[in-house]
């Protein structure tokens, strides 16, 4: 040995943890009573941990199957976790105060086989030692046959993935050859990848695209690729719909007594911005945190023009009355239809309109335009049966659903169902609008 | 497979070739007499003085990037060793070098132009101060790391015996501290073992920087190393002229005649500090007061007054004369343009096609 | 009528120094007992004090090279390992590699390194030294993997005016045989592509190019064509070779013998990455020894370098990715 150095130490002396005493894992009797783990379960999607507040029972209480014996706290609510099975709470591993992951032990019940047997779980579960903790020795240490090594996840929780190697993703020359080929991942919906986590590989995609040269192709129109665009840009904002049968009556018989006869669509613009103009927040933008107010009334209404949709605009729609705007409208909805709109008779509008009755459709679920947060729509009118209270029996009555489709970021269904029944009540007075 | 013709790897050299311009006509092989060897030896000595002062005085004013390294207390050693080597010699002086550098044929500018940077001096501002010199005349630029020059000698020695180039010599020039790196040993060994024409010139001027020679080596005296690796070991005065002259002369002919490598180790002290950042507040004062630490300028001048060789006004006036044309130099050079990095082509090779070009985004 | 690895650098010194009379064998033993590995085997016998025994003086050794260079020689300095090389590093880097840029006088002077490990050949008889000299200035870096590159990219290396590092492969010495020397190669710089594939790209030098090429034979029976590209010279790196070849396969799986950190792997793979980023289908990936000296016996040797079986390991990661 080289001069200067010296000779460790001994190693400390060991401390076993005998299994009578630590019973992380048991050495049970020959009519033993399995040790079942209580598992953390999946609490909700996204969901990967929760923070204990509460242990709801004491140690070495009888519970039973389902019942409450720690309270939790996730991001978005409190709850409980229950007992899988009848049995005696032997432990808790868990404390309060601290957070585990989906799937962690919390603690562990003593229950009957057959109980255990019956959940799957008739295997006690491993001891403290991990792979690499310096106790751990080669399998067949323990007393207790059948034990395994490492916590199992239980059968009620979802396992949280720790590394999901080759993740989905869009590779850079997936991104390059879709920039090249002007295409967006909406039109690969649908195409099965066969890369890690269902990944689409360049290879899939070639195929693809290889493959659509066996079937007839034409050429989408440049209206189409635009309406396809707006759509897809619209889409990626969460939407919903909401809708109110409205009596059209009114509307239909002051319809009657014009000339010229005012498009449907026009009550529901006249009505919508109204309602805009009492209240305009739910035509406002959010962009980051910021909600963008319109700042004047400027609603559009679609008609359908060759391969597509186009949006004229009247503006200060809440200024003019109905009868002074049905000129403007008939011009507008010509010059659409020939595709002969002027620059400043589309876009800047804070809403639109649109009449998916003229197809026959009763029930539609409009997508707003990408710039905007709302559209309302209108049904056919059908004759139905309506009640009646005075006279306690139906009547007959021209019905069409009104629908709001919106972009659930800015609002939820309340406002959404107030706008909504506002312009029902102002559809009710036609000759007010 | 083309093979390089030697003639076209070497090209045409851009500097102009390295002449002895410095006194009119004279090439070292005319001069005969001892006293025209010695005015000569003190001339250049001279120059090298004022030209070091130069450049310790611009480094004050803060007109020199990096270090200044001065060779005052070396002249005469160093300027022997110029004078004794011809045109076909290997040169690797060091960094107190210049009186050598100067004999041996550099031109002034050469020192002035890599000092203040200039692109037209020989590194083309690649490198600086004491990192300069002529390879294709036999003037070795050195590298920092110190005792490396030795065996570069050593294979342009080789060079010339393959070459059945016979009568040349290769002298390197180091310092007490340099014999105690590896590369020193390896080269002298290597040296020794080849019968190599090296003379090898050891500045023993007791310090390396701040490290005194107690704590550079424990032999007697580094004259011992020389039987060590069985060759020549001759000693001198450093502040001497006349005795450099003699004895470097004398290992420089041994050399020459075939009796392989000879090892000069000369006494004296630097009249400097390291670099003219160090005030050499180190060195011991009794070193100061002793033969070692004569001043070899004043040593010389004594000499050729005692000698009658020259007299007070020939004196004044070659250092007037020393000293315009240090001043006209360095006049010219400050009007000379530094380096381009945009004209720079950034290219380590010799073998431009086979660069990487980096930098390639600029490229595109 | 076969010539192994070694033969082939033999026979290159032997023709360099009949062609040309500034050429000049510089090392330990290399007079004349031929060499540690025989590579110079009777040179000293046929070109009569042009094959010279130095001491064992690493540093003097390339200074020597280097003065002898300046002189318009062309020197050829036989390490006796790559591992010895360290001792010559300073000569190299800051004497060779900077002698051009800064006096404009060529270095043309080449240095052999026998390289790589063999089992049993412990942690100072087995490094792969590329990638340390390939990251200084002025040297070029050339790591032949067959007996035809061998000999024509050495014969290359002396007529290059600059200062040539030759990594030799010490396994592919005996091991790897061809029928006959080449009458023509490749221009140095230039990669060439072993193998030609489809799904993935694999990118090795030196001995690691056999590895490679027998995973690609490997992988072929399962359906999966792998692109095997030989560097050839570690600097200069043909980027250009190796970007079209992932324009190719979409993948990239670079294997280099040596440390990992900072090595020829990533080297390709950060040119790779910032030069074709849009070419890659998975993010490239690299295998190289583990980060520690070479080990001494043979299972830890095994185990410490690359082998085909698992750079198959990884190239199935990588196309599962």
């Amino acid at each position: 040995m080289p001069r200067g150095t010296h000779t460790a130490p001994h190693p400390a002396p060991r401390i076993t943890h005998h299994a009578s005493r630590f019973t992380f894992h048991v050495s049970p009797p020959p009519d033993a009573m399995p040790s079942i783990p209580i598992i953390m379960p999946q609490l909700g999607e996204s969901i990967a941990e929760a923070t204990v507040i509460n242990l709801l029972v004491p140690v070495g209480a009888q519970v039973q199957t389902d019942e409450d014996i720690i309270e939790v706290e996730t991001s978005k609510a409190t709850m409980n976790v229950a007992s899988p099975c009848p049995g005696r709470v032997e432990q808790f591993v868990a404390k309060p105060g601290e957070s585990y992951p989906v799937g962690a032990v919390l603690g562990h019940l003593q229950a009957s086989q057959e109980d255990a047997a019956r959940l799957g779980l008739d295997a006690p579960t491993a001891p403290k030692d991990g792979p690499d903790s310096e106790d751990s020795q080669p399998a067949g240490r323990t007393q207790t046959e059948g034990v395994q090594k490492g916590v199992q996840p239980t059968v009620r929780g979802l396992p949280v993935p720790a590394n999901a190697t080759g993740a989905s993703y869009m590779s850079p020359r997936m991104k390059a050859r879709m920039m090249e080929l002007g295409l967006h991942a909406a039109d690969l919906a649908g195409l099965p990848g066969s890369g890690a986590a269902g990944r689409v590989t360049i290879q899939d995609f070639e195929k693809f695209i290889a493959n659509l040269e066996k079937h007839k192709l034409t050429q989408a129109s440049s209206m189409r690729v635009a309406v396809a665009d707006a759509m897809r840009r619209s889409w990626t904002r969460p939407l919903a719909t909401v809708a109110l049968p409205v009596c059209f009556d009114a509307l239909l018989n002051h319809r009657k007594t014009c000339n010229p006869k005012p498009g449907p669509a026009l009550y529901a613009l006249r009505a919508l911005a109204l309602a805009l103009a009492e209240n305009s927040a739910p035509a406002g933008r959010l962009i980051g945190n910021k909600i963008v107010h319109p700042s004047s009334i400027d609603v559009g209404f679609a008609v359908e023009a060759e391969d597509g949709v186009l949006v004229p605009v009247i503006r200060n729609a809440e200024k003019r009355p109905l009868k002074d705007l049905v000129q403007r409208y008939d011009e507008l909805v010509e010059l659409a239809r020939q595709r002969k709109l002027p620059a400043d008779a589309t876009g800047g509008s804070i809403a639109t309109v649109t009449n998916f009755g003229t197809f026959g459709l009763t029930w539609a679920t409009p997508i707003p335009l990408p710039e905007q947060t709302l559209v309302l729509g209108m049904g056919a009118a059908r004759r139905v049966p309506n009640w009646d209270p005075a006279q306690a029996q139906f009547v007959p009555a021209m019905e069409a659903n009104v629908t709001l489709s919106f972009d659930h970021r800015v609002l939820d269904g309340g406002a959404a169902g107030r706008l909504l029944a506002r312009v029902a009540q102002l559809l009710a007075s036609p000759e007010k609008l | 497979m083309q093979r390089n013709d030697c003639a076209n790897a070497f090209g045409a050299g851009r500097l102009p070739p390295m002449g002895h311009a410095l006194f009119n006509h004279n090439t070292v092989e005319e001069v005969s007499s001892v006293r025209d060897t010695y005015v000569k030896a003190y001339r250049v000595m001279l120059l090298a003085r004022i030209l070091d002062d130069k450049f310790a005085s611009l480094y004050r004013m803060g007109k020199i990037h990096g270090g200044v390294f001065l060779g005052r207390g070396q002249e005469a050693l160093s300027v022997s060793v110029g004078l004794a080597l011809h045109k076909g010699d290997v040169f690797a002086p060091l960094i107190r070098d210049g009186a050598g550098r100067l004999a041996f044929g550099e031109p002034i500018l050469d020192g002035v132009r890599t000092y203040l940077g200039s692109a037209l001096g020989p590194m083309r501002a690649r490198d600086g101060n004491i990192h300069r010199g002529r390879p294709r005349d036999g003037l070795l630029v050195m590298i920092s790391h110190l005792g490396a020059m030795i065996s570069v000698v050593n294979g342009a020695l080789l060079a010339h015996r393959l070459k059945g180039i016979t009568g040349t010599v290769g002298a390197a020039c180091i310092g007490d501290g340099a014999t105690s790196t590896g590369a020193f040993h390896e080269a002298v060994n290597q040296a020794a073992v080849e019968k190599l024409p090296l003379v090898l010139i050891v500045a023993n001027n007791h310090y390396a920087y701040s490290t005194p020679t107690e704590r550079q080596f424990a032999c007697r005296s580094l004259l011992d190393k020389a039987a060590g690796y069985g060759i020549e070991g001759l000693a001198v005065d450093g502040t001497d002229l006349s005795a450099c002259l003699k004895v470097v002369g004398d290992a420089v002919s041994q050399a020459r005649a075939g009796r392989g490598p000879q090892l000069v180790v000369a006494e004296l002290l630097r009249l400097c500090g390291h670099g003219e950042h160090d005030d050499a507040s180190y060195i011991d004062p009794a070193l100061r007061q002793s033969l070692a630490g004569r001043d070899c300028l004043k040593v010389a001048e004594s000499y050729l007054l005692d000698n009658n060789w020259a007299d007070a006004q020939a004196l004044a006036a070659w250092r007037n004369e020393v000293v315009q044309k240090v001043e006209e130099s360095v006049a010219k050079v400050q009007r000379e343009p530094g380096p381009d990095p945009y004209k720079e082509d950034w290219c380590a090779l010799a073998s431009k096609h086979l660069s990487e070009g980096h930098d390639r985004s600029e490229s595109r | 009528m076969s010539i192994t690895y070694l033969e082939a650098i033999r026979e290159a010194q032997a023709r360099a120094l009949a062609d040309d009379p500034r050429v000049f064998i510089y090392g330990q033993d290399v007079g004349a007992f031929g060499g540690a590995f025989k590579a110079t085997k009777n040179l000293a016998q046929r070109f009569p004090g042009r094959v010279l025994d130095s001491p064992i003086s690493e540093d003097a050794m390339l200074g020597l090279a280097v003065g002898a260079a300046i002189q318009g020689m062309r020197p050829i300095v036989e390490m006796q390992f790559a591992d010895f090389s360290t001792p010559a590093f300073n000569q190299i880097v800051n004497q060779a590699a900077t002698l051009h840029w800064r006096t404009r006088v060529p270095c043309p002077i080449t240095v052999r390194l026998p390289s790589g490990g063999t089992s049993g050949s412990g942690p100072f008889h087995s490094q792969s030294m590329e990638a340390i000299y390939a990251h200084y200035p002025g040297l070029i870096v050339m790591t032949p993997a067959t007996v035809e590159d061998a000999y024509s990219m050495l014969l290359e290396a002396v007529a290059i005016d600059d200062p040539v590092i030759f990594c030799e492969h010490k396994y592919l010495y005996y091991h790897l045989k061809a029928e006959r020397l080449p009458t023509e190669a490749m221009p140095t710089g230039k990669a060439r592509i072993a193998r030609t594939g489809r799904d993935m790209t694999l990118v090795a030098y030196s001995a690691m190019v056999h590895e490679a090429l027998a995973v690609a034979e490997e992988l072929a029976t399962e359906g999966t064509e792998i692109e095997v590209v030989d560097l050839r010279s570690v600097k200069p790196l043909d980027t250009d070779t190796v970007m079209a070849s992932v324009a190719r396969t979409g993948r990239l799986l670079c294997v280099g013998e040596a440390f990992p950190w900072g090595g020829v792997t990533a080297e390709v793979i950060a040119r790779v990455a910032s030069e074709g980023f849009g070419l890659l289908d998975a993010p490239p990936q690299r295998l190289n020894a583990k980060d520690t000296p070479v080990p001494y016996h043979p299972s830890l040797w095994a185990a410490h370098r690359p082998t085909a079986g698992s750079i198959a390991a990884a190239a199935r990661r990588l196309l599962r990715l």
